[in-house]
């Protein structure tokens, strides 16, 4: 499903180079979860990145369903990005001035779906919010938040979740009912989840955790 | 894509995040809008005004009657016509009282435009008249009743016919304020002319042939009519009718355009900084867009749209509210304005249209565009700059735009070069300035308190930003600062030219042995007046000893000329010697002095000699220096002045100017019954239209004034409100780290404050530039410096962005920091 092969990426900080990936190799299949985990500056958010086609790499490739995502220009892998991928970020990432459920609808949107409307209050029905579809992101809570952006990322079907420390922002107990509605939703739908997180007890309920340290795979 | 920019924009507007944007487009269309109505509608008034001066809207001379051909074409038209013909001819009463008198003939429907006024005796009240004396009658000037002995009901006999006195006739639209050869006036029915059998040819008259319409029309009809025009036939519009008020006019035109074209500029100033804020704050959307799948040909789709609908419904709420604006300007002037405004047309809200779109295109559109290469990265990292990032290329954009709207809205380059010249020294001055003694201030910064380290440092970390906005508040000072001044000088020009004691009556042919009574008369009823002048008539014969033409009409070119000469020992006041020398006290050298135009006309220059016939002598004189004459001053004024001894030995006269209040006008009755042979010129009327015309303008300029101060306040408040954020989150971490109050506000202020500085000493040096540009090439006024600009536009800089960005700033203080945090 995904395919990292010798994945590099460098940066240009105050006139020296740094290596932030050394040449990564990973393949996820179809239907896996995985956790990408490590300390901060290990670089798990740069290849999340990479693998979902938000940045380009220095060196290597990333092929996922069989498309080469450095072969294509940033139109390209937007249009990649709306049929194949869902993400959920730390920082929820809530447009602001609309509400849940036109949140949700975003993506469903730019993909041309005629039932935007419905599909997206059938998940945040799901996500227990059925009751708040007119609320604007600053009137509801850190966790709704994240469900709504759960709701979002499911809404648009996708094959592959990138979930960027999705408990991050949240207290545990909020954040354990968000990674269990998380999994649960992943169940039902078959989706390959690649999630970051410095949080083991969360990376313990994926099949597989891939360690990173120093921008290098350190052990799996 | 099914997220529709309309949605888009509806969700933004809902989400607060369009506010700026579109107030600040709102704005710029009524104010540019509302401005551009009132100034034409406006301009549309005083042009009507003004054409009671001409009481025609065009009006042909000639010394001969006019061809039929051109009345029956202007009907063909719709334009209405008239005709009047005056000419010197004495007037004969009972007991073989005479006198000489200026007759003008009028037809029917004169005036075509201003008022005709009559009263029912001598001196007494003046009312408008629909129409001229009937077919059998006459209108006697005032005095004219004491000179000949007559009252109402009467007969005078001009030429062969004899005519009924009917009433006083106290003023004319077309009354030429030349006082020259000019008797009282007599006037009569156009077709009672060939009765009197006085015009022959040859004999000294001139027609008049008045044409009134609507402007098209008009413009169609001079179109065909000025091919036909013989020498001699001269074509007379608003600006030849009333050199007083024609260059009064012209210059509140010129302030007025100048105001709009400011407006233009502060509106695109406001829109850019708008825009950017907006771009700033939609990046994270882009992002988010982005990552979820949005291409940029749809995101570029997405914003261009939006603008689009965002343009076409802040120019219809623009329009709406600059029509209202205008016509709230009207209602409250209504009464001080005594004319009536004319139709403003559609082509301010076309302006109001245009600008908008050239500035969304030109200003907003450059960071929108940019959007659309934002980075879908930053859902990821969120600390990622800005990408949208303005180039050269965006900045020469909008100052090319700002110039290209400057022009067409004025439609005079002069103008707009001598703004753009300013921007242009901001802009300039500003970011090298602002940059390097920013920069400068590390050094001083570090040995400092506190406070200044916390101001300097927040200085220098926003640098190029900092002068930027440097550079954006000096250029709205600077601007106002020109408005300003240019009211100022306007206004004190025009109330030095006519002070309420201004001269309103002038007195002729004072015989030399009439003068101490008539100085006494004058100072017995305290009645003040202007030196007196003495007057010599002669004719100019020849230059540089060749003889000039005699005919007056067929000749173009230079011809024999009458005038009236006077003698001085030094230079008159109000006049300014162009070149050559003034003669020395006492001279004898047979030399004279000549008023520029009069020079030009005969083609002298110092040097070259001119022959003179006086009382029927040969006089040979050298011009030994020009002069340069305020013909606007109501001052007794000479195209030839001699020194004394010269003309010392030839038949002279005296004459003066003085001023009589309305309640003293029986005065005059006295006066021409003690003194019969003294002429008196009634010019109170004239005066008095001149200062309502002046005054209307001066109301109007304050007006416009006050609005454009309006707009740039806007622009300065946007212009805090860009950098707002970043403060506040600066500040907020302070407070949030244990920072005092005091602290805080006093880095703001000193940051704020040090930004004031600069701009106003930029805006203050611009203004400077600008004002004598605008003075000197548009205007036509005298430069002078203004050293109260100087303390006036720093200080106006310091205390308006401190106290604008303190009260931006102030919530950083009064609510909690994490709160200050949440909402940036």
């Amino acid at each position: 499903m995904i395919k990292a092969e010798n994945l590099q990426k460098r940066v240009a900080m105050a006139g020296r180079e740094l290596e932030i990936l050394k040449g990564i190799n990973l393949e996820i299949k179809s239907g896996e979860t995985v956790a990408v985990v490590g300390a901060s500056g290990s670089g798990k958010s740069t290849l999340l990145g990479l693998l979902a086609g938000l940045d380009e790499a220095s060196a290597g490739r990333v092929v996922i369903a069989d498309t080469e995502l450095g072969q294509l220009d940033e139109d390209g892998r937007a249009a990649f990005r709306a049929d194949h991928i869902g993400f959920v970020f730390q920082s929820f990432q809530l447009l602001p001035a609309l509400t849940a459920l036109e949140n949700v609808m975003l993506p469903l949107e730019l993909k041309g779906r005629r039932d935007a409307r419905q599909q997206a209050e059938h998940f945040l029905q799901r996500v227990e919010l059925g009751p708040r579809l007119d609320h604007y992101p600053r009137q509801l809570s850190g966790g709704e938040q994240q469900r709504v952006a759960i709701a979002r990322a499911f809404a648009s079907e996708p094959k592959i979740l990138f979930a960027d420390e999705p408990t991050g922002n949240l207290d545990s107990r909020t954040g354990e009912h968000i990674i269990n509605l998380l999994f649960e939703l992943n169940r039902e739908h078959g989706t390959t989840l690649v999630l970051v997180t410095h949080d083991l007890k969360l990376a313990q309920r994926c099949q597989r955790r891939v360690q990173l340290e120093d921008g290098a795979v350190l052990a799996e | 894509m099914k997220v529709t920019a309309a949605r888009m924009l509806a969700r933004d507007w809902r989400g607060g995040e369009l506010g700026v944007l579109v107030a600040a487009l709102i704005l710029a269309v009524a104010v540019v809008t509302g401005i551009s109505a009132f100034t034409s509608r406006l301009q549309a008034a005083l042009e009507q005004e003004s054409h009671r001066f001409l009481a025609a809207d065009v009006v042909v001379t000639s010394a001969a009657e006019m061809p039929a051909s051109w009345r029956q074409e202007a009907q063909s038209l719709a334009i209405d016509t008239a005709q009047t013909l005056s000419f010197p001819s004495m007037v004969f009463a009972a007991d073989d009282n005479m006198f000489l008198a200026s007759i003008k003939a009028v037809s029917e429907h004169y005036p075509l435009r201003g008022e005709l006024r009559y009263s029912e005796q001598a001196f007494a009240e003046a009312q408008p008249a629909a129409q001229g004396p009937e077919s059998g009658s006459v209108w006697l000037d005032s005095r004219l009743f004491a000179l000949l002995d007559v009252s109402i009901g009467d007969s005078v006999s001009v030429g062969e016919a004899t005519f009924q006195v009917a009433a006083a006739v106290r003023s004319e639209p077309d009354q030429s304020p030349s006082i020259y050869n000019m008797g009282p006036r007599v006037l009569m029915h156009f077709s009672d002319i060939a009765a009197t059998e006085v015009v022959q040819p040859g004999s000294r008259v001139e027609y008049r042939q008045l044409f009134a319409g609507e402007a098209r029309l008009i413009q169609r009809f001079v179109t065909w009519l000025e091919p036909q025009l013989q020498p001699g036939q001269r074509l007379l519009d608003v600006k030849q009718g009333q050199p007083g008020i024609g260059s009064a006019l012209q210059r509140a035109e010129s302030f007025l355009l100048l105001a709009g074209s400011l407006a233009v500029v502060l509106a695109g100033v406001a829109i850019a900084l708008a825009a950017r804020r907006f771009s700033e704050r939609h990046t994270d959307y882009v992002a988010i867009m982005k990552s979820l799948g949005a291409s940029s040909g749809a995101i570029n789709r997405l914003y261009g749209s939006s603008l689009l609908l965002l343009g076409l419904a802040a120019t219809t709420l623009g329009c709406a509210l600059g029509w209202l604006m205008q016509a709230g300007f009207f209602a409250i002037f209504a009464e001080h304005l005594p004319v009536l405004p004319g139709p403003s047309g559609i082509r301010p809200y076309a302006i109001g249209f245009t600008t908008a779109f050239t500035c969304l295109l030109c200003f907003a559109w450059p960071p929108l565009r940019r959007l659309a290469q934002a980075s879908p990265l930053r859902v990821l990292r969120r600390d990622m700059p800005h990408e949208n990032r303005r180039s050269l290329g965006d900045y020469l954009l909008g100052l090319l735009a700002v110039a290209a709207l400057m022009f067409w809205y004025s439609g005079d380059w002069r103008l707009s070069l001598a703004v753009l010249l300013g921007l242009a020294i901001t802009i300039v001055l500003g970011l090298g300035l602002a940059l390097s003694l920013l920069r400068g201030g590390r050094l001083l910064g570090m040995s400092a308190g506190s406070i200044w380290r916390l101001a300097l440092a927040g200085l220098q970390r926003r640098g190029s930003a900092n002068a930027l906005q440097v550079v954006i508040f000096a250029m709205a000072i600077m601007l106002l600062l020109v408005l300003v001044l240019l009211r100022t000088s306007l206004i004190d020009e025009w109330q030095a030219q006519l002070p309420p004691d201004a001269p309103n009556h002038f007195m002729l042919n004072i015989a030399p042995e009439q003068l101490q009574s008539v100085t006494d008369m004058l100072r017995s009823h305290s009645i003040p007046s202007e030196a007196l002048y003495p007057m010599v008539s002669g004719r100019v014969m020849s230059v540089n000893g060749e003889d000039l033409p005699q005919t007056d009409d067929k000749q173009q070119g230079r011809r024999q000329r009458g005038a009236n000469f006077t003698w001085a020992d030094s230079l008159p006041a109000g006049n300014e010697l162009l070149a050559g020398q003034w003669w020395e006290t006492g001279s004898t050298a047979a030399e004279v002095s000549l008023e520029e135009e009069f020079a030009e006309r005969l083609g002298l220059a110092v040097g070259d000699t001119v022959g003179l016939l006086i009382a029927a002598e040969a006089l040979e004189v050298k011009v030994s220096s020009i002069r340069k004459l305020d013909w606007q001053s109501f001052r007794p004024n000479f195209f030839m002045v001699f020194p004394p001894k010269v003309l010392a030995d030839y038949p002279a006269t005296f004459m003066t100017s003085f001023h009589l209040d309305a309640e003293q006008k029986s005065f005059l009755n006295q006066l021409i019954r003690t003194f019969p042979t003294i002429t008196v010129i009634e010019m109170d009327l004239l005066v008095e239209q001149v200062r309502a015309i002046i005054d209307q303008v001066s109301a109007a300029i304050e007006l416009v004034l006050a609005v454009i101060l309006a707009a740039g306040a806007l622009v300065l408040v946007a212009g805090v409100q860009a950098s707002v954020d970043m403060r506040m989150q600066e500040s907020s971490i302070l407070r949030a780290l244990g920072a005092g109050r005091r602290l805080i506000l006093g880095g703001l202020a000193i940051e704020f404050a040090t930004m004031g500085l600069f701009a106003g000493l930029l805006a203050t040096i611009a203004a400077e530039f600008s004002v004598f540009a605008l003075q000197v090439w548009v205007m036509e006024m005298s430069y002078a410096p203004t050293p109260w600009l100087w303390p006036l536009g720093i200080a106006l800089g310091v205390l308006l962005i401190t106290g604008l960005g303190l009260y931006s700033c102030r919530k950083v203080v009064s609510s909690p920091p994490l709160a200050v945090l949440r909402e940036l």
